[in-house]
C-alpha cells in the first residue's frame, strides 16, 4: 500500500511555484525529501498536510484523500518541523495532557516507554530542550498516538553528529516492522546516504528525481576530465565547472558514453544537488 | 471543540485574565462612575495581551497540527473569547450590585448599574465581536487593526449612549430614574441587550470561519 501519494500538485505564489509535483512513498519505506533551502520542500509538506490551498492536485495518504478526511488523517499522521516551537515555556508534562486528548488512539504506555528511551524528563519546560531532544518529542507524541505516517521537516538539521546519528538509527527501527512510513526533508544529504531507501529531489518547485536510492544516484554520473575533452560533453552535462586541472560535470548516465576516455565515478547525493543548483544558476 | 477550549484554558489562556474580571469587578464600587469602562477595561488589557500571547506561543501553528477542523478552532476561540466576556459581566453585575446596597441613596449622573444599564454593556460588546472576531480571522495572526476598530466602536458606542443619557431626561429616565424600578422595564432593556449579542456574536464565528477557510498557515 501507498503511505503517501502526491499527485499533480501545483501551487503558485507570486515569486514562487510548485509545478507538478508527484511522488509516490511505500509503506514501511523511508523517503528523504532533499532540494536546496526554499526549493519548495516546505511547501510540499503543507500542501501534503492541506494547510495552504493548493491551485490543483491530490494527495492521498494511506489511500484516503487528505482533502476529505483530513482531520481522521491527522490521527495517523504525525509531524514535526524541525522540533517544537510552540508552548515552548510550559513543562512537557503539561503540553502532553493537552495534546494526548486529541487522539483516540493514544497510549500512555507507549509514551512513558519513549519518554525512557529519549531519556526526556517529563517536568522540564520544551524550551530547556536541546534541538535534538525537542525532535525526540515530537517522536514521541507522534509514535504515542499510533501515527502510521511521519512527516518530519529537516529534524535533523541544527543537531550534532552524534544526534545526528542516533536520530537516523531510531528512524530506521521505527519502519523495520514495515508498517510506519517516514518522509523526512533535509538539505543533509549525508543523513540520506544513511538511512533513506528513497530519494525524492526537488528543486525550484519541481520535481528533478523521485527514485529508489541507489537507482536515483545511478542515474547520474559525476565526469572527470581534462579542459580538452569539456567540448565533446558540454552540451549533454547538467552542468560543470571548470578548474586548473580540467572539467568536473554532472550528467545524465544515459547521455554519457562510457566508452570516452574521461573519467566518471557515482556522484553523492550532494554532487548531484550542486550541480542541479549551478544549471539553475546558469539560467538566471 | 472541547479539547481545543480546553487547550486555550490550560494552555494558551493566561490564567491572569480569569482573575482580571475579578479585579476589575470591584470597580464597580467606586461610587457614580463611568461604569462602561469597568467592561471596556476587558477590550483595553485582556484581549491585546490574550492574543499577543497566541502569537508568542505559535498557537496556530500547535493548534493546526492538532486532528481538528478549521471551524472547530474558530468555535473553541469564540467560544473563549464570549467565556471571558461573560466572567466580566457577571462580576461587574454582582459588584454593581452591592454597590447599590453600599450606596442607596446616591444620585447617578452616568449609568447607574442597573439590569437596563448591563443589557447596553452586552451591546457594547456585541459590537465589538462583530468586528474584531472577523477582522482577525482574515489572518488568524494580525490582531492590531482588528483591535483598533472594534475597540473605538466599542467606545464610540459606549459614549455616544452615555451622552444621550446625559442629554435626554427620557433616557435619563428609562436607566436612572423611575425607569430603575420597572423590574419589567429593566429586564426587557436586558434580555434585547443579551439578543442583539448572542446574535452578532453567532454572525461573527460564520463569518471568521468563511475567512479562516482562506487562510493559508
Amino acid at each position: 500500500m501507498l503511505a503517501l501519494d502526491v499527485r499533480h500538485l501545483n501551487k503558485t505564489y507570486p515569486n514562487f511555484q510548485l509545478k507538478d509535483v508527484s511522488f509516490q512513498l511505500e509503506q514501511g519505506y523511508i523517503m528523504g525529501f532533499i532540494g536546496a533551502n526554499g526549493a519548495g520542500k516546505t511547501t510540499t509538506i503543507k500542501s501534503i498536510l492541506n494547510m495552504i490551498h493548493i491551485d490543483s492536485g491530490e494527495v492521498h495518504i494511506l489511500g484516503k484523500n487528505v482533502a476529505e478526511h483530513e482531520t481522521a488523517l491527522k490521527q495517523d499522521i504525525g509531524y514535526a518541523f524541525g522540533g517544537i516551537d510552540f508552548y515552548t515555556r510550559s513543562k512537557i508534562k503539561t503540553l502532553t495532557e493537552v495534546i494526548k486528548k486529541f487522539y483516540a488512539n493514544w497510549d500512555d504506555e507507549t509514551y512513558y516507554n519513549y519518554l525512557r528511551r529519549f531519556k526526556l524528563e517529563e517536568n522540564k519546560k520544551i524550551v530547556e530542550l536541546s534541538t535534538g531532544m525537542r525532535v525526540k518529542y515530537s517522536l514521541a507524541i507522534a509514535l504515542s498516538h499510533g501515527a502510521k505516517l511521519l512527516i518530519l521537516d529537516e529534524p535533523t538539521s541544527g543537531l550534532d553528529p552524534v544526534a545526528r546519528d542516533e536520530l537516523l538509527d531510531i528512524f530506521q527501527g521505527l519502519v523495520a516492522d514495515g508498517e510506519i512510513s517516514i518522509l523526512f526533508s533535509t538539505h543533509i544529504t549525508s543523513d540520506l546516504e544513511k538511512c533513506a531507501d528513497f530519494i525524492t529531489y526537488i528543486d525550484n518547485g519541481q520535481i528533478i528525481n523521485s527514485a529508489e536510492k541507489e537507482e536515483f544516484v545511478g542515474s547520474y554520473r559525476l565526469l572527470n576530465g581534462s579542459e580538452s575533452d569539456l567540448p565533446l560533453v558540454k552540451e549533454k552535462l547538467i552542468s560543470y565547472k571548470v578548474n586548473s586541472f580540467g572539467f568536473t560535470g554532472l550528467i545524465h548516465t544515459e547521455d554519457f558514453d562510457p566508452s570516452s576516455d574521461i573519467k566518471s565515478a557515482i556522484p553523492s547525493l550532494e554532487d548531484i544537488m550542486v550541480y542541479f543548483a549551478k544549471k539553475e544558476a546558469a539560467y538566471v | 471543540m472541547y479539547n481545543l477550549v480546553m487547550k486555550d484554558l490550560k494552555l494558551g489562556v493566561n490564567p491572569l485574565y480569569f482573575i482580571m474580571p475579578l479585579i476589575l469587578g470591584a470597580l464597580m464600587l467606586i461610587p457614580g462612575w463611568i461604569y462602561f469602562i469597568v467592561i471596556l477595561y476587558f477590550c483595553w488589557i485582556t484581549v491585546p495581551n490574550m492574543f499577543a500571547g497566541f502569537n508568542t506561543q505559535n498557537d496556530l501553528m500547535f493548534t493546526t497540527m492538532m486532528p481538528v477542523t478549521k471551524k472547530d478552532i474558530v468555535k473553541a476561540r469564540v467560544f473563549v473569547i464570549v467565556l471571558l466576556e461573560l466572567l466580566h459581566i457577571v462580576m461587574a453585575m454582582i459588584f454593581g450590585f452591592i454597590n447599590t446596597r453600599l450606596y442607596p441613596n446616591l444620585t447617578h449622573y452616568f449609568f447607574g448599574p442597573y439590569m437596563g444599564f448591563w443589557g447596553l454593556c452586552f451591546v457594547m460588546l456585541a459590537l465589538f465581536n462583530i468586528i474584531f472576531i472577523p477582522m482577525y480571522y482574515k489572518t488568524a495572526y494580525k490582531y492590531g487593526k482588528a483591535m483598533l476598530v472594534s475597540v473605538a466602536a466599542a467606545m464610540l458606542f459606549a459614549g455616544l449612549a452615555q451622552w444621550i443619557g446625559i442629554q435626554s431626561s427620557f433616557v435619563s429616565d428609562i436607566f436612572n430614574g423611575n425607569g430603575a424600578d420597572h423590574a419589567a422595564l429593566q429586564i426587557s432593556i436586558l434580555i434585547g441587550g443579551i439578543v442583539i449579542f448572542t446574535a452578532f456574536t453567532i454572525m461573527a464565528y460564520r463569518v471568521a470561519v468563511k475567512r479562516f477557510l482562506k487562510v493559508e498557515i
